[in-house]
């Protein structure tokens, strides 16, 4: 089986996210990207479907070259190889023209995929759009929110979970298909540094010189989307009463407050 | 000159505010009408154009519900080999009604479904969408639809535009618009397509309803008045039971902060905030939470909110009603105590 794991280099969710105040764009200057905590579910689940019935997991992502170590402790948990798209022209891409090149590299570099990964959502942008939109660039079916599969000759016979509406689900998906995995339902194996030593080798780096993709169709030009505008996020005015002291008192002060409201 | 792939449509073309209505079974999700609602309200603001929604395999009786919260024409796409749901099917379905009608702008509410489908269909249009809304606006001057989502872990809100392609999409999670009240005296159309897809790669095979034991069988955070949540500040799995028995006095429910469901002391079904539930509680009861932006977001429609931390600083404190300055250990056992008092006394 020829797995493709989409991951992101994304900004981590322990960092402190700080705000350009004059541009509104994200510092990034010393935050190291690291490989969306949701993506490393769908590695894992990539690794296992190796391990039961063998073949090749290359790991894929759009981004600067600062996500190359995000690429390099993937290698070091088995992914076979990486592919890196980065170019200039890619920056500011919304998610149509970020699929755009996932998808374009999928072609040209490994068009005979069986499976295409993703993780669920990023943790830095939470659209959940990119595997969708891989499909729909692919011409393949889809399915999201993935977390066991079996092969069946060429189809995956796939088990999802729907939080909302607290069900499993089972479907039969012809491959090659594009799934999405549920964040939170893998345990990501270690990574193992005598690999991560090394990794650098397993890596390739496309740019659009090789792609060959229209410029007009990549990055923030080839985005359908616009950000028009960027604002801090403003919250309504509370009473901002404080209450301190002994707690017996706090407790009384805090059931007239549920008394009067109604409560109780 | 724009991505050829998206050229520059004629936006006349295009008129009328579609909203997706998803189905469970044999009845609408709640997230469908309260788009109408909101689709209602930017059909005003673009000079009383068209409502409509798209309902896949539904009865009469679902689109005349729509119709009753606002709709004025619904399509129902009427193809038997779409009584059960897959995602690549559906939205090639979808897209395909779209495509004829030609709406300026289409709608989805984020439930899990809705996620699935909705960026597949804005692909097969050719067009943008925008993930997550919490607010959506009209430029009257260019009839663009302004796509507010909050971004860079919520510190900041993003206008996003589609300036170029109809229609412009937006998801948008349940819960964040009213759901209008049903007036069963509104008429309007309802269209049934036949609409045929290329070929089906996808099939269920079984659907199971799972029995998770959540904890203690509580209702949900988005259907409760009262919420009293619980963070990392709780310690341990154990604080979640004194929670529990608060919530359950004041007939509420439980939620948490995230670190709170890493920690794994709640089902993440439970976790509020820009990557869990937007609630609207009359009230919010936060214990050992700090109130990061991210937590916030979840909460700024809650009527009222009482904090209770140590720490007189953390910043829910500053986004309070009440903040109790104090250890949640001698409060709650105490605030506990005393109503189930007072509930013996009446
Ligand atoms: C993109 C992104 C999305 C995110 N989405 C969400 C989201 O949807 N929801 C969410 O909640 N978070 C989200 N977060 C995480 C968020 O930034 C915070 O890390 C998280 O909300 C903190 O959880 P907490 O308040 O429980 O923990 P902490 O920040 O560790 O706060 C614990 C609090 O408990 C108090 N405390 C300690 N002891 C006691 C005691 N005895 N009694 C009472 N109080 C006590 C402390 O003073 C402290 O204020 C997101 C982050 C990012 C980057
Ligand atoms: N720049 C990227 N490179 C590779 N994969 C990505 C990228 N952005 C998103 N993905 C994949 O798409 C999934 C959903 O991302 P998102 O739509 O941003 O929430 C992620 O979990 C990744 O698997």
């Amino acid at each position: 089986m020829k797995i493709v794991v989409l991951t992101k280099a994304a900004v981590p969710l322990s960092s402190a996210i700080r705000i350009d105040p004059k541009t509104g764009t994200l510092i990034r200057e010393g935050v190291p990207l690291t490989v969306n905590i949701w993506d490393r579910d769908a590695v894992e689940f990539a690794l296992r479907l190796k391990d039961r019935y063998g073949g090749e997991v290359i790991a894929l992502s759009m981004a600067p070259p600062s996500g190359i170590p995000a690429l390099e402790s993937l290698i070091g948990m088995g992914v076979d190889r990486a592919i890196l798209a980065s170019d200039r022209a890619f920056a500011g891409a919304d998610t149509w023209a970020t699929a755009h090149v996932l998808a374009k590299t999928i072609e040209k570099y490994i068009p005979d995929y069986d499976l295409v990964v993703a993780g669920e959502e990023t943790i830095d942008s939470t659209t959940a759009h990119i595997g969708a939109q891989t499909a729909s660039w692919l011409g393949v079916p889809y399915i999201y929110y993935v977390y066991d599969a079996e092969v069946k000759g060429r189809t995956l016979v796939v088990r999802r979970f729907l939080e909302d509406e607290g069900v499993d689900e089972v479907y039969e998906v012809d491959m090659p298909a594009v799934i999405s995995v549920l964040k939170g339902s893998q345990i990501p194996r270690e990574v193992r540094l005598s690999r991560k030593l090394n990794a650098r080798e397993y890596i390739q780096v496309v740019s659009n010189k090789e792609l060959g993709l229209d410029p007009e169709c990549v990055g923030l030009r080839g985005s359908p989307t616009l950000v028009a505008g960027m604002a801090p996020a403003t919250y309504p005015p509370r009473k901002k009463v404080v209450i301190q002291g002994e707690p017996s008192e706090v407790v009384k002060k805090l059931v007239e407050i549920l008394k009067s409201e109604g409560v109780v | 000159m724009p991505c050829r792939l998206w050229p520059p449509i004629n936006k006349e073309d295009y008129r009328g505010v579609w909203v997706y209505l998803e189905r469970e079974g044999d009845r609408l999700k709640d997230v469908g009408l309260e788009l109408l609602g909101k689709a209602r309200d930017l059909a005003q603001k673009l000079g009383g154009v068209e409502v409509a929604g798209v309902l896949v395999a539904g009865g009469e009786d679902l689109a005349r519900e729509a119709i009753y919260h606002g709709a004025d024409k619904v399509v129902i796409i009427d193809n038997p080999d779409l009584k059960i749901y897959t995602p690549a099917e559906y939205a090639e379905a979808i897209a395909r009604v779209v495509q004829k009608y030609r709406p300026e702008i289409f709608l989805i509410g984020a439930t899990k479904r809705g996620r699935e489908l909705a960026a597949y269909i804005a692909n097969t249009l050719a067009t943008g969408i925008t993930a997550d809304c919490t607010a959506l606006e009209i430029d009257p001057k260019t009839r663009d639809l302004l796509q507010i989502r909050p971004t860079f872990g919520g510190t900041q809100l993003a206008t996003i535009r589609t300036p170029q392609r109809r229609p412009q999409m937006a998801s948008v999670r349940p819960g964040v618009f009213p759901k209008p009240p049903r007036d069963p005296s509104r008429t309007g159309e309802i269209i049934v397509e036949k609409v045929e897809i290329t070929k089906r790669r996808t099939r269920l095979v079984s659907i199971e309803k799972r029995l998770e034991k959540d904890i203690a069988d509580l209702p949900p955070v988005e259907s409760s008045d009262i919420v009293v949540a619980g963070g990392r500040g709780l310690g341990t799995a154990e604080g979640f039971k004194l929670l529990v028995e608060l919530a359950k006095l004041l007939n509420g429910t439980v939620g948490a902060s995230l670190m709170a469901v890493r920690a794994g002391w709640v089902p993440h079904t439970r976790q509020i905030g820009q990557t869990g539930k937007t609630i609207r509680p009359k009230l919010y009861i936060a214990v050992g939470i700090s109130g990061a932006i991210q937590h916030l977001m979840g909460i700024t429609e809650a009527k009222m909110i009482i904090a209770i931390n140590p720490d007189p600083h953390a910043p829910i404190m500053e986004n309070a009603d009440y903040a109790v300055v104090g250890d949640y250990k001698q409060i709650i056992p105490m605030l506990i105590e005393e109503l189930k008092r007072l509930k013996n006394q009446s």
